[in-house]
């Protein structure tokens, strides 16, 4: 499990070298994205597509410690991305978009990203984003070891999200 | 002080785009990310900004002259023009694709025609500005990178 891996052996390291995919069919948003990212010293890997990106952690979700999409994509609309993240992958996702509409923050909270950033994003709030990768892993942990709180996997998701949820606006 | 006459032209330049409101915080943030490593990533990045969004104005332009409008649509384009717009600091461009977005939502074709004609008045100026402010800033040489906040 990844935890056990980043608490032996890049305990002092984590969370340099997180790897993030990164997903928006905007270039030049893509490019910034990316540039923050790399400066925050996680490991990026980007699409401009909803489908390669959903490709791409379907061979393999551990190649990937955390998504982050924007909402409005032409090929796939960002929420269903979203869930089949969650329901196939159990990673954190959060979600990224120009508009702050309460409504679509809710949409993005009920559909299980664990955070919902404006655009532009500015880089104090990715320096955050590896503690969703934590918090997840720990809670999905606990879950396992607790028979009472048996949470349907979206669900859980979504109470993790409740816990430490920064809605950035 | 600067001593270098093309660096305190490029200043000069560049305090003028920031007091006309042209461009917001959001483009010291694209400096900040401009370092030896991507020196020239300012500039790369504006320059992406106006080749792809060309593509988004082109389609706004196309869908304003099929009546009746498809407001959906127009402000489907408009939020990625948006919210481009927004990740270069491009301030008066990104408050008349506000303005042209809630002339969408109420419907208002008449108010969408007339903000996306001041919106390519604003774009248009933007870019020459940034364009001869690229050109001085190459002929200035690297300038020190902008003391990032801790």
């Amino acid at each position: 499990m990844i935890v056990e891996r980043i608490v032996s052996e890049t305990k002092d390291q984590f969370p340099i070298g997180m790897r993030v995919l990164a997903v928006d069919d905007d270039p030049t948003c893509l490019l910034l994205l990316e540039t923050l990212l790399r400066r925050c010293q996680y490991h990026v890997t980007t699409t401009s597509l909803a489908v390669t990106a959903l490709k791409m952690l379907r061979e393999n979700k551990n190649r990937f410690d955390l998504v982050i999409s924007d909402v409005h994509m032409p090929d796939m609309d960002g929420f269903k991305l979203l869930e089949l993240v969650g329901l196939e992958m159990d990673l954190p996702v959060i979600m990224l978009s120009a508009n702050g509409d309460t409504k679509l923050v809710m949409k993005g909270i009920t559909h299980g990203a664990c955070d919902y950033l404006l655009k532009p994003v500015r880089i104090e709030e990715l320096k955050n984003i590896w503690q969703h990768v934590v918090r997840r892993k720990k809670f999905d942990r606990k879950d396992q070891n607790n028979s009472d709180s048996q949470n349907k996997p979206h669900a859980g998701s979504g109470e993790a999200a409740g816990i430490g949820m920064l809605i950035t606006v | 002080m600067e001593r270098n006459p093309m660096r305190r032209q490029l200043q000069v330049m560049r305090k003028s785009l920031f007091d006309q409101g042209y461009l917001d915080e959001q483009f010291v943030q694209l400096e900040e990310l401009q370092d030896d490593a991507n020196p020239n990533f300012v500039e790369e990045v504006v320059t992406l900004y106006f080749r792809d969004s060309a593509r988004l104005i082109l389609n706004i332009e196309q869908a304003l002259e099929r009546k009746p409008f498809d407001f959906n649509k127009l402000d489907g384009y408009m939020h990625q023009f948006k919210g481009s717009s927004s990740s270069i600091g491009a301030k008066r461009v990104k408050a008349e694709s506000t303005l042209f977005r809630e002339y969408c939502k109420s419907g208002n074709g008449e108010g969408c025609m007339r903000t996306f004609q001041q919106l390519k008045k604003e774009y248009a100026t933007l870019r020459k500005k940034l364009e001869a402010y690229f050109q001085v800033a190459r002929q200035a040489g690297p300038m020190e990178t902008a003391c990032r906040p801790k």
